[in-house]
Protein backbone atom coordinates (compact mmCIF):
# COMPACT_ATOMS: atom_id res chain seq x y z
CA UNK A 1 0.00 0.00 0.00
CA UNK A 2 1.20 3.39 -1.05
CA UNK A 3 2.14 6.21 1.72
CA UNK A 4 -0.67 8.23 -0.13
CA UNK A 5 -2.96 5.49 -0.12
CA UNK A 6 -3.44 4.45 3.67
CA UNK A 7 -6.96 2.73 4.29
CA UNK A 8 -9.96 4.42 6.15
CA UNK A 9 -9.03 3.15 9.74
CA UNK A 10 -5.22 3.84 10.02
CA UNK A 11 -6.22 7.37 8.60
CA UNK A 12 -9.08 7.61 11.43
CA UNK A 13 -6.40 6.21 13.96
CA UNK A 14 -3.22 8.48 12.86
CA UNK A 15 -5.97 11.76 12.70
CA UNK A 16 -6.93 10.52 16.75
CA UNK A 17 -3.26 10.19 17.16
CA UNK A 18 -3.14 14.03 16.23
CA UNK A 19 -6.42 14.90 17.72
CA UNK A 20 -4.80 13.87 21.01
CA UNK A 21 -1.51 16.02 21.00
CA UNK A 22 -3.68 18.95 19.81
CA UNK A 23 -6.16 18.80 22.12
CA UNK A 24 -4.17 17.92 24.85
CA UNK A 25 -2.28 20.83 24.83
CA UNK A 26 -5.07 23.57 24.66
CA UNK A 27 -6.05 21.57 27.79
CA UNK A 28 -2.89 22.24 29.59
CA UNK A 29 -3.19 26.56 28.53
CA UNK A 30 -7.46 25.83 29.50
CA UNK A 31 -6.75 23.87 32.52
CA UNK A 32 -4.13 26.53 33.98
CA UNK A 33 -6.79 29.14 33.89
CA UNK A 34 -9.22 27.15 35.08
CA UNK A 35 -7.00 26.17 38.73
CA UNK A 36 -5.95 29.80 38.67
CA UNK A 37 -9.76 31.26 38.73
CA UNK A 38 -11.62 28.48 40.90
CA UNK A 39 -8.75 26.96 42.89
CA UNK A 40 -6.07 29.83 43.94
CA UNK A 41 -7.69 32.53 46.71
CA UNK A 42 -8.49 35.23 43.54
CA UNK A 43 -11.44 37.85 43.24
CA UNK A 44 -13.13 34.92 41.65
CA UNK A 45 -14.11 32.60 45.22
CA UNK A 46 -15.70 34.83 47.56
CA UNK A 47 -13.70 35.69 51.06
CA UNK A 48 -14.42 34.41 54.41
CA UNK A 49 -15.99 37.86 55.15
CA UNK A 50 -17.64 38.09 51.70
CA UNK A 51 -18.66 34.24 51.83
CA UNK A 52 -20.42 35.24 55.46
CA UNK A 53 -22.59 38.26 53.95
CA UNK A 54 -23.54 35.69 51.35
CA UNK A 55 -25.24 33.14 53.82
CA UNK A 56 -26.35 35.92 55.37
CA UNK A 57 -28.20 37.17 52.43
CA UNK A 58 -29.35 34.23 51.01
CA UNK A 59 -30.52 33.06 54.16
CA UNK A 60 -33.02 35.62 54.27
CA UNK A 61 -34.65 34.92 50.74
CA UNK A 62 -35.10 30.89 50.65
CA UNK A 63 -36.51 28.81 54.10
CA UNK A 64 -34.13 25.77 52.17
CA UNK A 65 -30.71 27.81 52.32
CA UNK A 66 -31.72 28.29 56.02
CA UNK A 67 -32.18 24.56 56.55
CA UNK A 68 -29.57 23.60 54.91
CA UNK A 69 -27.06 25.95 57.31
CA UNK A 70 -29.00 24.30 60.41
CA UNK A 71 -28.41 20.84 58.60
CA UNK A 72 -24.10 21.69 58.44
CA UNK A 73 -25.18 21.10 54.56
CA UNK A 74 -23.63 24.56 53.70
CA UNK A 75 -21.01 25.52 56.63
CA UNK A 76 -19.69 29.10 57.04
CA UNK A 77 -15.60 29.64 55.66
CA UNK A 78 -12.20 29.60 57.71
CA UNK A 79 -10.65 31.97 58.58
CA UNK A 80 -8.47 33.05 55.13
CA UNK A 81 -10.51 30.38 53.34
CA UNK A 82 -11.72 31.51 49.91
CA UNK A 83 -14.88 29.73 48.73
CA UNK A 84 -16.72 28.42 45.19
CA UNK A 85 -19.89 29.93 45.31
CA UNK A 86 -22.91 30.51 43.41
CA UNK A 87 -22.69 34.35 43.05
CA UNK A 88 -19.29 34.80 41.62
CA UNK A 89 -19.78 31.66 39.27
CA UNK A 90 -22.16 33.16 38.08
CA UNK A 91 -21.30 36.79 37.90
CA UNK A 92 -18.32 35.28 36.25
CA UNK A 93 -20.39 33.25 33.50
CA UNK A 94 -22.52 36.38 32.91
CA UNK A 95 -19.86 37.11 30.47
CA UNK A 96 -20.19 35.50 27.03
CA UNK A 97 -16.12 35.30 26.76
CA UNK A 98 -15.95 33.12 29.72
CA UNK A 99 -18.90 31.08 29.03
CA UNK A 100 -16.92 29.99 25.50
CA UNK A 101 -13.81 29.59 27.48
CA UNK A 102 -15.58 27.04 30.05
CA UNK A 103 -17.37 25.60 26.73
CA UNK A 104 -13.92 24.96 24.85
CA UNK A 105 -12.24 23.63 28.07
CA UNK A 106 -15.36 21.40 28.47
CA UNK A 107 -15.27 19.66 24.68
CA UNK A 108 -11.37 19.67 24.46
CA UNK A 109 -11.61 17.39 28.12
CA UNK A 110 -14.26 15.21 26.69
CA UNK A 111 -12.78 14.90 23.66
CA UNK A 112 -9.38 14.01 24.90
CA UNK A 113 -10.58 11.99 27.80
CA UNK A 114 -12.88 9.88 26.02
CA UNK A 115 -10.27 9.68 22.55
CA UNK A 116 -7.67 8.33 25.44
CA UNK A 117 -9.48 6.10 27.14
CA UNK A 118 -11.26 4.14 23.70
CA UNK A 119 -7.20 4.06 23.21
CA UNK A 120 -6.92 2.47 26.05
CA UNK A 121 -9.96 0.13 25.85
CA UNK A 122 -8.47 -0.58 22.31
CA UNK A 123 -5.11 -1.84 24.14
CA UNK A 124 -7.00 -4.68 25.81
CA UNK A 125 -10.22 -5.57 23.31
CA UNK A 126 -9.15 -7.99 20.39
CA UNK A 127 -12.43 -8.69 18.47
CA UNK A 128 -13.75 -6.09 16.25
CA UNK A 129 -17.09 -6.35 18.64
CA UNK A 130 -15.95 -6.02 21.66
CA UNK A 131 -13.45 -2.92 19.94
CA UNK A 132 -16.97 -1.30 17.94
CA UNK A 133 -18.49 -1.91 21.92
CA UNK A 134 -16.10 0.53 22.67
CA UNK A 135 -16.16 3.07 20.48
CA UNK A 136 -20.08 3.14 21.19
CA UNK A 137 -19.31 4.15 24.55
CA UNK A 138 -16.69 6.41 24.14
CA UNK A 139 -18.70 8.30 21.65
CA UNK A 140 -22.00 8.29 24.14
CA UNK A 141 -19.93 9.26 26.84
CA UNK A 142 -18.35 11.87 24.99
CA UNK A 143 -21.46 13.25 23.88
CA UNK A 144 -23.21 12.56 27.50
CA UNK A 145 -20.63 14.92 28.92
CA UNK A 146 -20.59 17.39 26.32
CA UNK A 147 -24.47 18.09 25.90
CA UNK A 148 -24.87 17.94 30.09
CA UNK A 149 -22.05 20.25 31.07
CA UNK A 150 -23.34 22.52 27.81
CA UNK A 151 -26.42 22.71 29.68
CA UNK A 152 -25.04 23.58 33.02
CA UNK A 153 -22.82 26.12 31.57
CA UNK A 154 -25.76 27.96 29.29
CA UNK A 155 -28.07 28.03 32.07
CA UNK A 156 -26.57 29.45 34.78
CA UNK A 157 -27.52 32.21 36.48
CA UNK A 158 -30.89 32.24 35.04
CA UNK A 159 -32.33 31.46 38.37
CA UNK B 1 16.20 -10.90 47.36
CA UNK B 2 17.94 -12.96 44.17
CA UNK B 3 15.66 -13.11 40.88
CA UNK B 4 14.83 -16.70 40.51
CA UNK B 5 16.33 -18.78 37.14
CA UNK B 6 13.91 -19.22 34.18
CA UNK B 7 12.84 -23.10 34.82
CA UNK B 8 12.38 -22.10 38.25
CA UNK B 9 9.00 -24.04 40.37
CA UNK B 10 6.21 -21.41 39.81
CA UNK B 11 5.40 -20.64 43.50
CA UNK B 12 4.27 -17.04 45.14
CA UNK B 13 7.58 -16.70 46.76
CA UNK B 14 9.44 -16.66 43.13
CA UNK B 15 6.74 -14.50 42.18
CA UNK B 16 7.53 -11.79 44.68
CA UNK B 17 11.53 -12.40 43.80
CA UNK B 18 10.71 -11.92 40.17
CA UNK B 19 8.65 -8.99 40.70
CA UNK B 20 10.99 -7.02 43.20
CA UNK B 21 14.27 -8.25 41.21
CA UNK B 22 12.77 -6.08 38.21
CA UNK B 23 13.89 -2.91 37.40
CA UNK B 24 11.47 -0.30 36.64
CA UNK B 25 12.49 1.63 33.60
CA UNK B 26 11.73 5.94 33.51
CA UNK B 27 9.38 4.97 30.68
CA UNK B 28 7.43 2.21 31.66
CA UNK B 29 7.17 4.17 34.72
CA UNK B 30 6.20 7.50 33.07
CA UNK B 31 3.78 5.37 30.67
CA UNK B 32 1.93 3.45 33.56
CA UNK B 33 1.51 6.55 35.60
CA UNK B 34 0.16 8.31 32.17
CA UNK B 35 -2.55 5.33 31.70
CA UNK B 36 -3.72 5.54 35.28
CA UNK B 37 -3.69 9.34 36.32
CA UNK B 38 -5.93 9.13 32.86
CA UNK B 39 -8.01 6.75 33.66
CA UNK B 40 -8.39 8.61 37.22
CA UNK B 41 -9.16 12.32 35.02
CA UNK B 42 -11.88 10.63 32.90
CA UNK B 43 -13.62 9.44 35.94
CA UNK B 44 -13.91 12.24 37.36
CA UNK B 45 -14.85 14.51 34.23
CA UNK B 46 -17.83 12.49 34.36
CA UNK B 47 -18.45 12.77 38.43
CA UNK B 48 -17.08 16.71 37.82
CA UNK B 49 -19.79 17.34 34.93
CA UNK B 50 -22.77 15.57 36.84
CA UNK B 51 -21.99 17.39 39.94
CA UNK B 52 -22.49 20.87 38.02
CA UNK B 53 -25.99 20.00 37.41
CA UNK B 54 -26.68 21.71 40.71
CA UNK B 55 -25.57 24.87 38.70
CA UNK B 56 -29.47 24.93 38.10
CA UNK B 57 -30.29 25.93 41.67
CA UNK B 58 -28.33 28.13 44.11
CA UNK B 59 -28.88 26.07 47.36
CA UNK B 60 -28.17 23.02 46.08
CA UNK B 61 -24.42 24.31 44.39
CA UNK B 62 -23.95 25.96 47.46
CA UNK B 63 -24.55 21.98 49.41
CA UNK B 64 -21.82 20.55 46.44
CA UNK B 65 -19.63 23.12 47.00
CA UNK B 66 -19.37 22.55 51.11
CA UNK B 67 -19.52 19.13 50.79
CA UNK B 68 -16.19 19.38 48.57
CA UNK B 69 -14.96 21.62 51.38
CA UNK B 70 -14.12 18.97 54.31
CA UNK B 71 -10.62 18.10 55.03
CA UNK B 72 -10.67 14.99 53.38
CA UNK B 73 -12.08 16.37 50.23
CA UNK B 74 -9.60 19.52 50.13
CA UNK B 75 -6.71 16.79 50.30
CA UNK B 76 -8.09 14.88 47.34
CA UNK B 77 -7.55 18.42 45.59
CA UNK B 78 -4.27 18.81 46.71
CA UNK B 79 -4.20 15.45 45.26
CA UNK B 80 -5.84 15.99 41.91
CA UNK B 81 -3.44 18.72 41.13
CA UNK B 82 -0.63 16.77 41.26
CA UNK B 83 -2.41 13.72 39.06
CA UNK B 84 -3.43 16.63 36.42
CA UNK B 85 0.09 18.54 36.66
CA UNK B 86 1.73 14.92 36.01
CA UNK B 87 -0.23 13.97 32.99
CA UNK B 88 0.41 17.30 31.29
CA UNK B 89 3.90 17.75 32.06
CA UNK B 90 4.35 13.96 30.31
CA UNK B 91 2.16 14.35 27.72
CA UNK B 92 4.25 17.57 26.96
CA UNK B 93 7.00 15.47 27.44
CA UNK B 94 5.70 12.39 25.02
CA UNK B 95 5.24 15.05 22.33
CA UNK B 96 8.21 16.58 22.00
CA UNK B 97 10.15 12.62 21.76
CA UNK B 98 7.37 12.53 18.93
CA UNK B 99 8.41 15.50 17.45
CA UNK B 100 11.91 16.42 17.62
CA UNK B 101 13.92 14.60 20.26
CA UNK B 102 13.32 10.56 19.45
CA UNK B 103 14.40 8.43 22.52
CA UNK B 104 16.97 8.59 24.56
CA UNK B 105 16.25 11.21 26.63
CA UNK B 106 13.33 10.16 27.93
CA UNK B 107 15.22 8.96 31.40
CA UNK B 108 16.72 12.83 32.14
CA UNK B 109 13.01 14.04 30.82
CA UNK B 110 11.36 11.81 32.88
CA UNK B 111 13.05 13.34 36.43
CA UNK B 112 12.18 16.59 34.92
CA UNK B 113 8.51 16.06 34.82
CA UNK B 114 8.55 14.39 38.01
CA UNK B 115 10.15 17.47 39.39
CA UNK B 116 7.99 19.99 37.77
CA UNK B 117 5.00 18.14 38.76
CA UNK B 118 6.34 18.37 42.72
CA UNK B 119 6.90 21.60 42.07
CA UNK B 120 3.66 22.73 40.73
CA UNK B 121 1.75 20.84 43.51
CA UNK B 122 3.73 22.31 46.22
CA UNK B 123 3.23 25.88 45.17
CA UNK B 124 -0.41 25.51 44.16
CA UNK B 125 -1.68 22.72 46.67
CA UNK B 126 -0.59 25.30 49.44
CA UNK B 127 -3.11 27.63 48.69
CA UNK B 128 -5.68 24.69 48.67
CA UNK B 129 -4.52 23.39 52.18
CA UNK B 130 -3.41 26.48 54.28
CA UNK B 131 -6.98 27.11 55.79
CA UNK B 132 -7.26 23.52 56.72
CA UNK B 133 -3.72 22.03 57.79
CA UNK B 134 -1.50 24.94 57.58
CA UNK B 135 -3.02 27.90 59.09
CA UNK B 136 -4.58 25.76 62.42
CA UNK B 137 -0.67 25.15 62.98
CA UNK B 138 0.58 28.38 62.79
CA UNK B 139 1.08 30.16 66.62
Amino acid sequence: MGIHKQSFSVRIRAAGWLWQRLTGVGLVLFLALHFWVQHMPTGFLATAEEYAGIMREFGMADQRYVDAIADGAIREALPEEHVITYDKVTERLANPLWKGIDIMLLVFAALHGMNGLYNVMGDYLRSSGARRAALGGAVLLFLGVTVQGIVSIMSAGLR
Amino acid sequence: MRPPTRNAVPSLKNFIATVVSMTPKPGLVAWVLHRLTGLFLVLYLVLHTLGLRSMSDPVAFEKYVTMYRQPLFKFAEFLLLGVVAYHAFNGIRIILQDMFLRSGSERSLFYLVLLLTAIVTVIGGYHIIYPYFIAPLLP
